[in-house]
Order: C-alpha cells, then structure tokens, then sequence
C-alpha cells in the first residue's frame, strides 16, 4: 500500500464521518488525519452541515420534566474552562486563523456557580496552547468528563431527584444533586482551594447517632458520585485531612449542606 | 436572541442563557435522538445527557467554524449513534430489528412527528436521490450503522457505500440549500 493510496483512502473517509459512520479505529485515524489537512477539514465542515440537515425533519417536543431536570443538573454542574475565553487563551489564535470572541461577564452572577476553571485547568491550557496540542489535550479527559455526565445524568433520570447548594460568606460550599431511591448523590465542592502542606478536603456523610461515613476525598471542583448512602444521613460535610484521608474526621467541617431537602433523613 | 449568541453567553457561566438556549434546542435536540435511538426512556436519558453537556462544553464552540445549531446537533447525533450501538453491541439487535420490521423507518416516523415545513422539504429531496444514495444515507444518519454495516446491508463494496454516501450529501445540500 503506498502512502498516496492510503491518503486517498482517508479521505474518502469524509462523507461516513460526517455522518458519525466510522469505525471506532478509523474515526480516530481520520481525527487525526484532518488535524494536519486543512482542505479535509473544510470539506467535512460543508458535509457535516449537509447531514444536520437531515435532523431538521426530526424535531419534537422534548418532554416537561426533562426540563427541569436538565435546568437543576446545570445548577450543580461545573463548566470546562472555555477555550476561548479564559485569559491565558485569549490571545491565541485557531488553528483557521480566526480570533475568538472574547466575552464579557454577565451581571445577574447566580450565588450557586461554581467557579468556571480551577488554576490547574487553566494552567493545562497554557501548555497545551503551547505546544499546539489542543485537540490532543482533550481525548482522554473528554471520555473522563463524558463519563461523569452520563453517571450525573442517571442520578437525574431518578424520579425524585433533587438538587440542593449552599454557599457561606467566604464562598465555599457544596451543591448536591441527590435520588434518595437510588441513594446515590453527586457532590460538586465550590471554593475550597486547595489545604496546605498536601493535606486533602474529606467529604463525610453525617448520620444521627452514628459515626460520620467516608464518602471519598475531594479533588478541586470535580463532582465526587457518592453510592450506596444511607437514607437517614441528615447532612454532608467536608473536613480537611492529612494526606490520603483519615477514618474518622480529625478537624472540624469546612463546609457543611443539609440533605433534608433532597429527601434524606426520613 | 439567536443559538449562537446564546452559546456564547452560556459558556461565561449564565444560567438564564441556557435556559434560553435549552427552549431553542431541546425539540431539535429530543427529536433527532428519538429518532435515531427510538427507545423513549433511553431517548430521555441521552438528550438529557447532550443538553448536559452544552452547559458544560459551551466553551468548546468555535463561532468561526459554524453555527450553534449545527454544532448542537452534531453532538447530538454522536451520542444518540454512540448508545444505540453500544445497545446493539449488549444483544439488543433483534429486538430493535423486529420492533421495525413492519415499514421503513421514514414512514414510522412519519406518524409521529407532527408534519411540518422542513420535514416535507427533506423528504422531497431524499426523493430526489437515488435509492442507493438514500439507503446509504439514511441507514448510517437516522439508523446509526456505520458505512462497513451498510454496506454489510446493502450487499455492496465498502467503496461504492462511501461515494453514495458523499453524492447523497452533495445532492441534499443542492436541493435544500435555497431553505435554510
């Protein structure tokens, strides 16, 4: 096989990828492909457009309670750092040579959002950025993030899933979206920084008249799934513990949220 | 306000934009994942899932490279494909071939969907294709097969598959590109 045949082979590629019809091994081959082809990439995007075209006959109303449901998930669902509008990545160019818009803060600041990018994922930027491995970057953190919504989204797809946040004066807090049914709950931190001397953020389930339970240790505002919870925990709270976590809380609650109103404590 | 400004505003964090965008895309968004993925409660879950993902990823879209829509849809159709072949894989496969054995797919959703402007514009102009291009398109879009399973279907060269795959879309975008 010369290498010009299989190049024309990729590209005839173009019209089955546009229509989400390859092959796991061969859409990651051709990804690759039209990262360095800028003539393919053009031609995908007018075919991509074509084949969204053919959603326009499909449109129907989406369910009532799916609203509400996707409304309170965003309530309690970080964001990714925005490509194009953090301030280390504003100045860069994409790769077609188009500058991104930058975009100005919104007034009406919701008290319940959580910060857009921890310094780490901004820093991330930067040296992908750098090194002009953007799209690189994101595969395996994407299938990560990817993951996680779906996880978060079954927690939702509960029918008496709940959503609860709270913040104090400081800023730190907790949002929570929880199916005491399912007796699951996905926890999202908000402010906490990072302790000192490598010491961890412990979030514990607090029970009446027992001892606090370990949900996990915390990592920046990345949403911890919390399984098989007691259904009479009344509230969550998070401790800051030596490194790797303690089995019993040795400091007293940073921040503490009330489960009452995602239905636990009955 | 349009998708694309809506986008844009829900990538710095604003809730109220979302909400707006969530009345925009939600039907296209539902829609097009029953359609390819049919099962209600799965349909449900995975636009749930997709919309969940716009809050999340809004920072991802580029305003060069498209429009918000397409960029929606486009995310929404490779999940609907990514669970309705995983649901294949996991041995669902007869199941959902025996719950579409009586008439084209086209035609089931047909009774579904309220009949509207733009769905009788596309489906004149997969009229206008020939059957092979629309077998070919349809099978991989709406059915979620890839082009090798296509092929498989139609009893075809993978080769001939692609080229009927690229002239159905090239075809499609000459009939509709006056209604946009």
């Amino acid at each position: 096989m010369t290498s010009l045949f299989r190049r024309s082979d990729l590209h005839s590629l173009a019209a089955p990828y546009a229509l989400d019809a390859l092959e796991p091994h061969e859409h990651k081959r051709f990804e690759k492909h039209l990262r360095r082809c800028d003539s393919c990439a053009a031609e995908v995007r007018a075919l991509r457009e074509d084949a969204v075209r053919l959603a326009w006959s499909t449109a129907a109303p989406a369910p009532a309670a799916m609203r509400d449901r996707v409304l309170m998930a965003v309530r309690t669902t970080p964001q990714e750092p925005s490509a194009f509008a953090q301030p280390p990545a504003r100045a860069i160019t994409d790769r077609y040579g188009e500058r991104a818009p930058s975009r100005a803060r919104r007034s009406g600041f919701s008290p319940f959002l959580i910060p857009l990018a921890s310094t780490t994922a901004a820093a991330a930027l930067v040296v992908a950025a750098l090194f002009g491995m953007q799209a690189a970057r994101t595969q395996d953190q994407l299938a990560q993030e990817r993951a996680q919504a779906r996880e978060i989204a079954h927690v939702l797809a509960a029918p008496d899933a709940r959503a609860s946040a709270g913040r104090d004066a400081n800023g730190q807090g907790m949002s929570v979206v929880a199916s005491a049914s399912q007796r699951t709950a996905v926890v999202t931190a908000a402010g906490l920084g990072t302790p000192s001397d490598g010491r961890v953020h412990q979030l514990w389930l607090m029970r009446p008249e027992e001892k606090p339970r370990s949900l996990g240790l915390l990592d920046g505002d990345t949403p911890l799934i919390a399984t098989g919870l007691n259904t009479n925990a009344t509230s969550l709270a998070v401790t800051v513990e030596p490194s790797g976590g303690s089995v019993q809380p040795t400091t007293a609650p940073v921040v503490q949220l009330a489960l009452e109103s995602v239905g636990f404590g009955e | 306000m349009e998708a694309d400004e809506l986008l844009v505003l829900v990538a710095g964090g604003d809730q109220k934009a979302f909400e707006d965008l969530y009345g925009l895309v939600s039907g296209p968004v539902f829609g097009l994942v029953r359609r390819v993925v049919r099962d209600p409660a799965q349909s449900e879950e995975v636009a749930q899932e997709v919309l969940l993902e716009l809050w999340r990823s809004a920072g991802r879209y580029d305003p060069g490279r498209g429009s918000a829509l397409s960029w929606v849809l486009t995310l929404a159709h490779r999940r609907a494909v990514d669970r309705v072949r995983s649901a294949r894989a996991a041995g669902e496969r007869e199941l959902r071939m025996a719950r579409r054995s009586n008439g084209p797919a086209f035609d089931q959703v047909a009774e579904e969907v309220e009949a509207g402007l733009e769905r009788e514009w596309v489906r004149r102009c997969l009229d206008r294709l020939t059957a092979l291009q629309r077998q070919s398109v349809t099978l991989a879009y709406y059915d979620g097969y890839t082009y090798r399973e296509v092929a498989e279907r139609l009893s075809l060269p993978l080769g001939t598959v692609k080229t009927r795959m690229r002239d159905g879309l090239t075809r499609l975008r000459d009939c509709l590109g006056g209604v946009a």
